[in-house]
Protein backbone atom coordinates (compact mmCIF):
# COMPACT_ATOMS: atom_id res chain seq x y z
CA UNK A 1 0.00 0.00 0.00
CA UNK A 2 2.88 2.02 0.38
CA UNK A 3 3.85 1.86 -2.88
CA UNK A 4 0.51 2.49 -3.92
CA UNK A 5 0.93 6.00 -1.93
CA UNK A 6 4.27 6.60 -3.29
CA UNK A 7 2.94 6.08 -6.84
CA UNK A 8 -0.02 8.43 -6.17
CA UNK A 9 1.84 10.96 -4.74
CA UNK A 10 5.54 10.98 -5.94
CA UNK A 11 4.87 14.57 -6.48
CA UNK A 12 4.57 15.16 -3.07
CA UNK A 13 6.47 17.93 -2.47
CA UNK A 14 9.02 17.30 0.80
CA UNK A 15 10.60 20.83 1.25
CA UNK A 16 7.57 22.87 1.50
CA UNK A 17 4.40 19.64 2.69
CA UNK A 18 4.05 19.00 6.15
CA UNK A 19 2.51 15.73 4.88
CA UNK A 20 2.10 13.70 1.73
CA UNK A 21 -1.20 13.43 0.27
CA UNK A 22 -2.28 11.65 -3.16
CA UNK A 23 -3.42 14.33 -5.32
CA UNK A 24 -6.90 12.00 -5.56
CA UNK A 25 -7.68 10.04 -2.52
CA UNK A 26 -10.04 7.51 -4.69
CA UNK A 27 -6.11 6.32 -5.41
CA UNK A 28 -6.03 4.95 -1.88
CA UNK A 29 -9.19 2.93 -2.51
CA UNK A 30 -9.30 2.01 -6.33
CA UNK A 31 -7.17 -1.00 -8.24
CA UNK A 32 -9.17 -0.81 -11.22
CA UNK A 33 -6.34 -2.60 -12.91
CA UNK A 34 -7.26 -6.57 -13.61
CA UNK A 35 -4.41 -8.86 -12.33
CA UNK A 36 -6.79 -11.65 -14.75
CA UNK A 37 -10.00 -12.08 -15.85
CA UNK A 38 -12.48 -15.03 -15.35
CA UNK A 39 -14.60 -14.68 -17.84
CA UNK A 40 -16.47 -11.46 -17.48
CA UNK A 41 -15.02 -10.94 -13.47
CA UNK A 42 -11.92 -8.92 -13.65
CA UNK A 43 -9.71 -10.14 -10.72
CA UNK A 44 -8.34 -7.03 -9.26
CA UNK A 45 -6.66 -6.83 -6.11
CA UNK A 46 -9.43 -6.21 -4.27
CA UNK A 47 -11.55 -9.38 -5.59
CA UNK A 48 -8.28 -11.38 -4.88
CA UNK A 49 -8.07 -9.97 -1.73
CA UNK A 50 -11.93 -10.99 -0.98
CA UNK A 51 -11.19 -14.55 -1.88
CA UNK A 52 -8.25 -14.59 -0.14
CA UNK A 53 -10.22 -13.50 3.52
CA UNK A 54 -12.94 -15.84 2.35
CA UNK A 55 -9.85 -18.70 2.00
CA UNK A 56 -8.60 -17.61 5.72
CA UNK A 57 -12.48 -17.70 7.27
CA UNK A 58 -12.21 -21.30 5.80
CA UNK A 59 -9.34 -22.59 6.84
CA UNK A 60 -10.16 -20.74 10.47
CA UNK A 61 -12.84 -22.74 10.91
CA UNK A 62 -11.53 -26.03 8.95
CA UNK A 63 -8.30 -26.49 11.16
CA UNK A 64 -10.00 -25.32 14.26
CA UNK A 65 -12.60 -27.39 14.34
CA UNK A 66 -11.86 -30.61 12.07
CA UNK A 67 -10.46 -33.23 15.14
CA UNK A 68 -13.19 -32.72 17.54
CA UNK A 69 -10.54 -33.37 20.32
CA UNK A 70 -11.79 -33.88 23.93
CA UNK A 71 -9.06 -31.50 24.74
CA UNK A 72 -8.67 -29.11 22.20
CA UNK A 73 -5.50 -27.17 21.17
CA UNK A 74 -5.19 -23.57 21.93
CA UNK A 75 -5.89 -22.66 18.40
CA UNK A 76 -8.98 -24.73 18.42
CA UNK A 77 -9.99 -23.02 21.95
CA UNK A 78 -9.79 -19.84 20.32
CA UNK A 79 -12.01 -21.07 17.13
CA UNK A 80 -14.94 -22.40 19.37
CA UNK A 81 -14.56 -19.32 21.54
CA UNK A 82 -15.39 -17.41 18.69
CA UNK A 83 -18.15 -19.33 17.24
CA UNK A 84 -19.54 -20.32 20.84
CA UNK A 85 -19.39 -16.41 21.20
CA UNK A 86 -21.72 -15.25 18.38
CA UNK A 87 -23.92 -18.22 19.17
CA UNK A 88 -24.63 -17.87 22.46
CA UNK A 89 -23.87 -14.14 23.41
CA UNK A 90 -25.15 -12.97 20.25
CA UNK A 91 -27.48 -14.63 18.60
CA UNK A 92 -29.18 -16.49 21.35
CA UNK A 93 -28.93 -13.79 24.24
CA UNK A 94 -30.42 -11.20 21.66
CA UNK A 95 -32.66 -12.95 19.82
CA UNK A 96 -33.69 -15.41 22.23
CA UNK A 97 -32.96 -18.96 23.15
CA UNK A 98 -35.75 -20.47 20.92
CA UNK A 99 -35.34 -18.46 17.63
CA UNK A 100 -31.70 -17.33 18.28
CA UNK A 101 -29.99 -20.25 16.90
CA UNK A 102 -31.98 -20.05 13.41
CA UNK A 103 -29.66 -16.92 12.97
CA UNK A 104 -26.51 -18.20 14.41
CA UNK A 105 -25.03 -19.74 10.86
CA UNK A 106 -25.66 -15.91 9.30
CA UNK A 107 -24.68 -13.94 12.02
CA UNK A 108 -20.80 -16.17 12.62
CA UNK A 109 -20.68 -16.04 8.78
CA UNK A 110 -21.07 -12.62 8.74
CA UNK A 111 -18.88 -11.72 12.35
CA UNK A 112 -15.81 -14.29 10.78
CA UNK A 113 -16.06 -12.59 7.24
CA UNK A 114 -16.48 -9.08 8.18
CA UNK A 115 -13.42 -9.60 10.76
CA UNK A 116 -11.23 -11.23 8.44
CA UNK A 117 -11.82 -7.86 5.74
CA UNK A 118 -11.76 -6.23 8.31
CA UNK A 119 -7.92 -7.14 9.40
CA UNK A 120 -6.73 -6.63 6.27
CA UNK A 121 -6.21 -3.08 7.16
CA UNK A 122 -3.74 -3.88 10.10
CA UNK A 123 -2.19 -6.81 8.32
CA UNK A 124 1.28 -6.34 7.28
CA UNK A 125 1.63 -6.36 3.31
CA UNK A 126 -1.91 -6.02 2.98
CA UNK A 127 -2.75 -3.10 4.57
CA UNK A 128 -6.05 -3.18 2.66
CA UNK A 129 -9.15 -3.27 4.57
CA UNK A 130 -11.94 -5.08 2.33
CA UNK A 131 -14.60 -3.19 4.32
CA UNK A 132 -13.25 0.26 3.22
CA UNK A 133 -14.75 -0.50 -0.07
CA UNK A 134 -18.40 -0.08 -0.62
CA UNK A 135 -19.22 -3.55 -1.98
CA UNK A 136 -19.47 -5.77 1.10
CA UNK A 137 -20.98 -3.41 3.76
CA UNK A 138 -23.44 -2.30 1.41
CA UNK A 139 -24.19 -6.59 0.26
CA UNK A 140 -24.21 -7.47 3.86
CA UNK A 141 -26.34 -4.99 5.07
CA UNK A 142 -28.47 -5.55 2.74
CA UNK A 143 -28.64 -9.24 3.29
CA UNK A 144 -29.32 -7.92 6.97
CA UNK A 145 -32.13 -5.60 5.76
CA UNK A 146 -34.03 -8.78 3.85
CA UNK A 147 -33.62 -10.99 6.60
CA UNK A 148 -35.39 -8.65 8.94
CA UNK A 149 -37.95 -7.10 6.90
CA UNK A 150 -38.84 -10.69 5.70
CA UNK A 151 -38.45 -12.47 9.53
CA UNK A 152 -41.21 -9.42 10.84
CA UNK A 153 -43.80 -9.61 7.81
CA UNK A 154 -43.64 -13.57 8.39
CA UNK A 155 -43.37 -13.65 11.84
CA UNK A 156 -45.70 -10.29 13.13
CA UNK A 157 -48.28 -9.90 9.43
CA UNK A 158 -49.13 -6.83 8.24
CA UNK A 159 -48.76 -5.73 12.25
CA UNK A 160 -44.86 -5.53 11.60
CA UNK A 161 -45.61 -2.37 9.60
CA UNK A 162 -48.60 -0.69 10.82
CA UNK A 163 -46.93 -0.99 14.39
CA UNK A 164 -43.74 1.24 13.32
CA UNK A 165 -46.32 3.50 11.19
CA UNK A 166 -48.30 3.85 14.22
CA UNK A 167 -46.80 2.75 17.52
CA UNK A 168 -49.51 2.61 20.39
CA UNK A 169 -47.12 2.56 23.04
CA UNK A 170 -46.56 7.01 21.81
CA UNK A 171 -49.68 9.18 22.75
CA UNK A 172 -51.71 10.08 20.14
CA UNK A 173 -50.80 13.21 19.21
CA UNK A 174 -47.78 12.39 18.34
CA UNK A 175 -47.94 9.07 16.65
CA UNK A 176 -47.84 10.11 13.80
CA UNK A 177 -44.51 11.92 13.93
CA UNK A 178 -42.66 9.18 15.98
CA UNK A 179 -44.25 6.70 13.32
CA UNK A 180 -43.10 8.71 10.21
CA UNK A 181 -39.43 8.94 11.92
CA UNK A 182 -39.95 4.88 12.75
CA UNK A 183 -40.95 4.35 9.03
CA UNK A 184 -37.74 6.09 7.38
CA UNK A 185 -35.77 5.19 10.22
CA UNK A 186 -36.26 1.29 10.17
CA UNK A 187 -36.92 0.64 6.54
CA UNK A 188 -34.43 3.46 4.94
CA UNK A 189 -32.07 4.24 7.53
CA UNK A 190 -31.04 1.54 9.09
CA UNK A 191 -29.75 -0.51 5.94
CA UNK A 192 -27.65 2.34 5.09
CA UNK A 193 -26.54 3.57 8.20
CA UNK A 194 -25.38 0.20 9.13
CA UNK A 195 -23.44 -0.10 5.66
CA UNK A 196 -21.98 3.14 6.35
CA UNK A 197 -21.21 2.99 9.68
CA UNK A 198 -18.76 -0.24 8.90
CA UNK A 199 -17.35 1.70 5.55
CA UNK A 200 -17.00 5.21 6.75
CA UNK A 201 -14.58 3.22 10.12
CA UNK A 202 -12.37 1.67 7.53
CA UNK A 203 -11.95 4.64 5.19
CA UNK A 204 -10.89 7.19 8.07
CA UNK A 205 -8.94 3.92 9.67
CA UNK A 206 -7.11 3.04 6.47
CA UNK A 207 -6.75 6.42 5.21
CA UNK A 208 -5.13 7.99 8.83
CA UNK A 209 -2.73 5.19 8.33
CA UNK A 210 -1.33 5.31 4.70
CA UNK A 211 -1.03 8.81 5.28
CA UNK A 212 0.53 8.86 8.40
CA UNK A 213 2.96 5.77 7.89
CA UNK A 214 3.55 6.68 3.93
CA UNK A 215 4.56 10.15 4.76
CA UNK A 216 6.88 8.80 7.49
CA UNK A 217 8.78 6.50 5.06
CA UNK A 218 8.96 9.62 1.70
CA UNK A 219 10.19 11.85 4.46
CA UNK A 220 12.89 9.90 5.81
CA UNK A 221 13.94 8.36 2.82
CA UNK A 222 14.44 11.83 1.36
CA UNK A 223 16.77 12.56 4.26
CA UNK A 224 19.93 13.23 2.15
CA UNK A 225 17.54 15.96 0.35
CA UNK A 226 15.58 17.65 3.10
CA UNK A 227 18.13 17.08 5.97
CA UNK A 228 16.89 17.63 9.38
CA UNK A 229 13.16 18.03 7.75
CA UNK A 230 13.14 14.17 7.36
CA UNK A 231 12.20 14.25 11.63
CA UNK A 232 8.80 15.21 10.25
CA UNK A 233 8.84 11.78 8.67
CA UNK A 234 9.54 9.49 12.29
CA UNK A 235 6.83 11.71 13.82
CA UNK A 236 4.58 10.78 11.72
CA UNK A 237 5.68 7.14 11.31
CA UNK A 238 5.28 7.12 15.49
CA UNK A 239 1.45 8.28 15.47
CA UNK A 240 0.83 5.88 12.34
CA UNK A 241 2.09 3.35 15.07
CA UNK A 242 -0.09 4.47 17.71
CA UNK A 243 -3.43 4.68 15.39
CA UNK A 244 -1.87 1.25 14.29
CA UNK A 245 -2.96 -0.21 17.91
CA UNK A 246 -6.20 2.16 18.09
CA UNK A 247 -7.39 0.37 14.54
CA UNK A 248 -6.82 -3.01 15.78
CA UNK A 249 -9.51 -2.25 18.44
CA UNK A 250 -11.72 -0.67 15.42
CA UNK A 251 -10.90 -3.74 13.05
CA UNK A 252 -12.68 -6.04 16.04
CA UNK A 253 -15.36 -3.51 17.05
CA UNK A 254 -16.63 -2.83 13.63
CA UNK A 255 -17.31 -6.37 13.35
CA UNK A 256 -18.60 -6.90 16.43
CA UNK A 257 -21.28 -3.93 16.07
CA UNK A 258 -21.70 -4.96 12.96
CA UNK A 259 -22.56 -8.28 13.83
CA UNK A 260 -24.38 -7.12 17.01
CA UNK A 261 -26.76 -4.60 14.85
CA UNK A 262 -28.00 -7.35 12.80
CA UNK A 263 -29.18 -9.33 15.72
CA UNK A 264 -30.48 -6.73 17.29
CA UNK A 265 -32.81 -5.79 14.11
CA UNK A 266 -33.65 -9.52 14.13
CA UNK A 267 -34.91 -9.40 17.61
CA UNK A 268 -37.27 -6.52 16.69
CA UNK A 269 -38.62 -8.50 14.18
CA UNK A 270 -38.93 -11.67 15.41
CA UNK A 271 -39.93 -10.42 18.95
CA UNK A 272 -43.15 -7.71 18.54
CA UNK A 273 -41.77 -4.84 20.21
CA UNK A 274 -45.25 -3.87 21.81
CA UNK B 1 -11.27 13.48 13.59
CA UNK B 2 -11.27 10.15 11.54
CA UNK B 3 -14.45 11.17 10.23
CA UNK B 4 -14.07 14.59 9.41
CA UNK B 5 -10.74 13.55 7.70
CA UNK B 6 -12.66 11.15 5.48
CA UNK B 7 -15.34 13.54 5.15
CA UNK B 8 -12.88 16.45 4.21
CA UNK B 9 -10.63 14.04 2.11
CA UNK B 10 -14.01 13.02 0.21
CA UNK B 11 -15.29 16.69 -0.88
CA UNK B 12 -11.39 17.25 -1.88
CA UNK B 13 -11.41 14.48 -4.01
CA UNK B 14 -14.93 15.46 -5.56
CA UNK B 15 -14.17 18.63 -6.09
CA UNK B 16 -11.18 17.86 -7.68
CA UNK B 17 -12.25 14.75 -9.86
CA UNK B 18 -16.13 15.08 -10.86
CA UNK B 19 -18.14 12.31 -9.62
CA UNK B 20 -15.34 9.96 -7.49
CA UNK B 21 -16.88 10.85 -4.44
CA UNK B 22 -19.83 8.97 -5.51
CA UNK B 23 -17.51 6.01 -7.00
CA UNK B 24 -16.36 5.89 -3.14
CA UNK B 25 -20.11 5.12 -2.11
CA UNK B 26 -20.98 2.67 -5.22
CA UNK B 27 -19.59 -0.79 -4.92
CA UNK B 28 -17.87 -1.80 -7.87
CA UNK B 29 -19.34 -4.52 -9.64
CA UNK B 30 -16.21 -7.42 -9.95
CA UNK B 31 -15.91 -6.72 -5.76
CA UNK B 32 -19.97 -7.06 -5.30
CA UNK B 33 -19.88 -10.66 -7.05
CA UNK B 34 -16.70 -11.76 -5.25
CA UNK B 35 -18.18 -10.52 -1.80
CA UNK B 36 -21.59 -12.36 -2.49
CA UNK B 37 -20.04 -15.41 -3.65
CA UNK B 38 -17.45 -15.11 -0.86
CA UNK B 39 -19.70 -15.02 1.94
CA UNK B 40 -22.10 -17.37 0.43
CA UNK B 41 -19.20 -19.79 0.40
CA UNK B 42 -18.70 -19.04 4.22
CA UNK B 43 -22.34 -19.25 5.16
CA UNK B 44 -22.79 -22.62 3.69
CA UNK B 45 -19.66 -23.78 5.39
CA UNK B 46 -20.68 -22.55 8.66
CA UNK B 47 -24.01 -23.77 8.68
CA UNK B 48 -23.69 -27.05 7.08
CA UNK B 49 -21.00 -28.09 8.76
CA UNK B 50 -19.08 -25.63 11.56
CA UNK B 51 -22.22 -25.54 13.63
CA UNK B 52 -22.97 -28.81 13.21
CA UNK B 53 -19.18 -30.30 13.63
CA UNK B 54 -19.13 -27.61 16.97
CA UNK B 55 -21.94 -28.96 18.51
CA UNK B 56 -21.22 -32.41 17.80
CA UNK B 57 -17.89 -32.04 19.24
CA UNK B 58 -19.42 -30.47 22.30
CA UNK B 59 -21.44 -33.21 22.80
CA UNK B 60 -19.11 -35.83 23.02
CA UNK B 61 -16.71 -34.09 25.37
CA UNK B 62 -20.17 -34.05 27.80
CA UNK B 63 -20.36 -37.43 26.94
CA UNK B 64 -16.95 -37.72 27.62
CA UNK B 65 -17.02 -35.95 30.56
CA UNK B 66 -20.33 -37.67 31.97
CA UNK B 67 -18.86 -41.20 31.17
CA UNK B 68 -15.29 -40.25 33.14
CA UNK B 69 -17.99 -39.17 36.47
CA UNK B 70 -19.31 -42.10 36.10
CA UNK B 71 -16.17 -44.34 36.12
CA UNK B 72 -15.26 -42.19 38.68
CA UNK B 73 -18.00 -43.14 40.31
CA UNK B 74 -17.89 -46.51 40.15
CA UNK B 75 -14.10 -46.96 40.67
CA UNK B 76 -14.67 -44.87 44.14
CA UNK B 77 -17.98 -47.61 45.14
CA UNK B 78 -15.53 -49.98 44.53
CA UNK B 79 -12.93 -48.59 46.63
CA UNK B 80 -14.81 -48.17 49.64
CA UNK B 81 -16.18 -51.40 49.18
CA UNK B 82 -12.77 -52.64 48.94
CA UNK B 83 -12.11 -50.36 51.93
CA UNK B 84 -15.04 -51.86 53.92
CA UNK B 85 -13.84 -55.93 52.84
CA UNK B 86 -9.95 -54.64 54.05
CA UNK B 87 -11.36 -52.86 57.55
CA UNK B 88 -13.48 -56.10 58.14
CA UNK B 89 -10.49 -58.61 57.72
CA UNK B 90 -8.80 -56.56 59.65
CA UNK B 91 -11.06 -56.82 62.50
CA UNK B 92 -10.97 -60.43 61.58
CA UNK B 93 -7.35 -60.66 61.55
CA UNK B 94 -6.95 -58.52 65.22
CA UNK B 95 -9.99 -61.01 66.30
CA UNK B 96 -7.51 -63.95 65.30
CA UNK B 97 -4.59 -62.55 66.66
CA UNK B 98 -5.84 -62.02 69.89
CA UNK B 99 -7.64 -65.19 70.14
CA UNK B 100 -3.81 -66.86 69.10
CA UNK B 101 -2.18 -64.91 72.06
CA UNK B 102 -4.25 -65.78 74.60
CA UNK B 103 -4.25 -69.39 73.60
CA UNK B 104 -0.23 -69.48 73.37
CA UNK B 105 -0.82 -67.35 76.51
CA UNK B 106 -3.08 -70.45 78.28
CA UNK B 107 -0.75 -72.75 76.43
CA UNK B 108 2.53 -71.58 78.21
CA UNK B 109 0.78 -71.23 81.73
CA UNK B 110 -0.41 -74.80 81.57
CA UNK B 111 3.89 -76.13 80.24
CA UNK B 112 5.23 -73.84 83.21
CA UNK B 113 2.53 -75.15 85.52
CA UNK B 114 3.04 -78.49 84.31
CA UNK B 115 6.87 -78.20 84.06
CA UNK B 116 7.11 -76.16 88.02
CA UNK B 117 4.54 -79.62 89.15
CA UNK B 118 6.88 -82.54 87.72
CA UNK B 119 9.65 -80.47 89.13
CA UNK B 120 8.62 -80.10 92.36
CA UNK B 121 7.58 -83.68 92.70
CA UNK B 122 11.15 -84.45 91.48
CA UNK B 123 12.41 -82.45 93.61
CA UNK B 124 9.80 -83.99 96.52
CA UNK B 125 10.99 -87.50 95.62
CA UNK B 126 14.42 -86.80 95.83
CA UNK B 127 14.12 -85.00 99.25
CA UNK B 128 12.17 -88.38 100.49
CA UNK B 129 14.69 -90.50 98.98
CA UNK B 130 17.62 -88.76 100.74
CA UNK B 131 15.97 -89.01 103.89
CA UNK B 132 15.13 -92.27 103.77
CA UNK B 133 19.12 -92.85 102.60
CA UNK B 134 19.80 -91.07 105.24
CA UNK B 135 17.65 -92.68 108.23
CA UNK B 136 18.87 -96.03 107.15
CA UNK B 137 22.44 -94.67 107.05
CA UNK B 138 21.49 -93.98 110.67
CA UNK B 139 19.77 -97.15 111.45
CA UNK B 140 23.05 -98.55 110.33
CA UNK B 141 25.45 -96.97 112.22
CA UNK B 142 23.80 -97.63 115.30
CA UNK B 143 23.25 -100.88 114.47
CA UNK B 144 27.40 -101.30 113.79
CA UNK B 145 27.69 -98.91 117.20
CA UNK B 146 25.58 -101.50 119.17
CA UNK B 147 26.79 -104.24 118.24
CA UNK B 148 30.77 -102.64 118.71
CA UNK B 149 30.15 -101.09 122.14
CA UNK B 150 28.44 -104.57 123.42
CA UNK B 151 31.64 -106.64 122.25
CA UNK B 152 33.74 -103.82 124.07
CA UNK B 153 31.80 -104.20 127.17
CA UNK B 154 31.91 -108.13 126.91
CA UNK B 155 35.60 -107.67 126.49
CA UNK B 156 36.24 -105.24 129.29
CA UNK B 157 33.45 -107.34 131.87
CA UNK B 158 35.75 -110.56 131.25
CA UNK B 159 38.88 -108.30 131.94
CA UNK B 160 37.37 -106.99 134.84
CA UNK B 161 35.93 -110.19 136.06
CA UNK B 162 38.57 -111.95 135.14
CA UNK B 163 36.62 -115.09 133.76
CA UNK B 164 35.04 -115.95 130.36
CA UNK B 165 31.61 -115.44 129.92
CA UNK B 166 29.49 -117.24 128.31
CA UNK B 167 29.78 -115.39 125.53
CA UNK B 168 26.52 -115.27 124.07
CA UNK B 169 24.65 -114.95 127.45
CA UNK B 170 27.09 -111.50 127.85
CA UNK B 171 26.19 -110.76 124.51
CA UNK B 172 22.48 -111.31 125.17
CA UNK B 173 22.80 -109.55 128.60
CA UNK B 174 24.47 -106.37 127.03
CA UNK B 175 22.24 -106.25 124.45
CA UNK B 176 19.57 -106.28 127.09
CA UNK B 177 21.03 -103.32 129.05
CA UNK B 178 21.28 -101.10 126.24
CA UNK B 179 17.91 -101.39 124.94
CA UNK B 180 17.10 -100.35 128.68
CA UNK B 181 19.31 -97.17 128.01
CA UNK B 182 17.45 -96.63 124.97
CA UNK B 183 13.97 -97.01 126.31
CA UNK B 184 15.29 -94.58 129.49
CA UNK B 185 16.69 -92.08 127.25
CA UNK B 186 13.48 -91.92 124.94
Amino acid sequence: MTDQLILAVEACDVKNEVICAPSNVLDLFEFKEALFSIGPLDFTRTVVLTFFAMFLVLAFFYFGLRRQELHPSKFAMIVEGLVGFVRDDVARDIIGHEDGPKYTPYLVSLFAFILVANSFEVFPFVNFPLTSRMAIPLFLSLVTYVIFVFVGFKKQGFRFLTDTIWPKSVPIGLRWLVGLIELVSVFILRPITLAVRLFANLVAGHLMLTLLLASGVIFVQNIGEIGVRSGIGVIWFAFGLAIWVFEVVVVVLQAYIFTLLSAVYIQTSVHSAH
Amino acid sequence: MQFLLTAQTLILATAEDEGSGADLLLPATPELIAGVISFSIIFLMVWRWVLPTLNETLEKRQEAEKSRLEAAEVAKQEAESLLGDYRSQLAEAKTEAGRIVDEARQTAESVRQEAVGKAQTEADEILARARDEAAAESERAMAGARSEVANLSVDLAEKVVGQSLDRETQLGLVDAYLRDLESDSK
